[in-house]
């Protein structure tokens, strides 16, 4: 069977011969040919979407964890220690002059995938590691937050810290959560001086 | 003058002389609808949604910022057993409570 090799000027020249998507792009109304163009985008965005979470959100996890980890070295270097604790006495007792509420957030969400992965798992029950990681970190990174937060406010010791989570930014629909599962994890403690 | 704040019940080094109330203070915030697209995006790959991060953590300073102006209008200087609450209201819309005691704390 012969084969005919087309380069790509050619293929061009023969897109402009047929008058068809001429025809059409002129026949149609505009509203109708942009209706076509979001459903060509949605159609193709979601799941390329898809592939890229698939094959990138381990990289950018593991790249997050990472900072996560230096930033905690660098400021238990400067420290000699860790700074937040939730006792409600503080250790180093010495003449304090002031206090204040200290308070840092973050908003986590799994990525597509890790949603996906953890969807089929719901189905046969246990351990959930996708879930898992997501809020590992999260509640790392609350409380590296609040260290560098200390740290920088000048406080010299946070006594009593507790972290919350909330689902607040999830709309309720007919009493039931959404399913994009974004977290918020409040870390809060008195700093004092 | 600044309120203290603590969410201790007694504050190290200092004497609660007197209790004026609970002080509160809440607000309730929406999100903007473009930030919850950019959100959306970003929640492809997961990790931290940074306009939700900003848009609560304003919301809370701001209920803090009313609870503390309850406290000084009660003649307050300091606000102990500082508690956060947090509710979901129809439409992606949240209210942010902030509650605690004011009182008159005098330093030893």
């Amino acid at each position: 069977m012969a084969q005919q090799n087309y380069s790509l000027t050619e293929l061009l020249l023969l897109l402009n011969k047929s008058d068809y998507m001429y025809d059409f792009l002129t026949s149609t109304p505009i509203w109708l040919l942009i209706l076509y163009g979001l459903f060509f985008v949605f159609v193709a965005f979601f799941p390329l979407a898809f592939i890229y979470s698939m094959l990138f959100s381990w990289l950018h996890q593991s790249g997050r964890m990472k900072k996560l980890l230096a930033r905690e070295q660098k400021v238990a270097g400067i420290v000699g220690g860790d700074n937040i604790h939730t006792l409600s006495n503080p250790i180093n007792l010495g003449e304090i002059s002031k206090c204040g509420l200290v308070m840092t957030n973050i908003t986590v969400s799994p990525s597509w995938w890790q949603l996906f992965l953890g969807n089929i798992k719901s189905i046969f029950g246990g351990q959930i590691q996708s879930y898992d990681k997501v809020l590992a970190y999260g509640r790392a990174e609350v409380m590296q937050r609040l260290r560098e937060q200390a740290l920088g406010e000048g406080w010299s010791e946070v006594i009593n810290v507790r972290v919350e989570t909330s689902m607040v930014m999830n709309k309720v629909k007919g009493g039931q959560q959404n399913k994009i599962g974004t977290l918020e994890f409040l870390a809060y403690g008195t700093g004092i001086r | 003058m600044e309120i203290m704040t603590s969410n201790t019940e007694t504050i190290p080094g200092f004497r609660i002389t007197k209790s004026l109330g609970v002080a509160t203070g809440s607000t309730v915030r929406a999100k903007h609808i473009g930030k919850d697209i950019l959100a959306g995006l970003k929640n492809i790959v997961g990790g931290e949604l940074k306009a939700y991060t900003e848009l609560l953590m304003e919301a809370r300073t701001e209920a803090l910022g009313r609870m503390m102006m309850d406290a000084a209008q009660r003649g307050a200087n300091a606000v102990v057993n500082v508690r956060f609450a947090t509710s979901s209201v129809a439409g992606g819309a949240a209210e942010l409570f902030a509650y605690g005691t004011a009182v008159i704390a005098e330093q030893e």
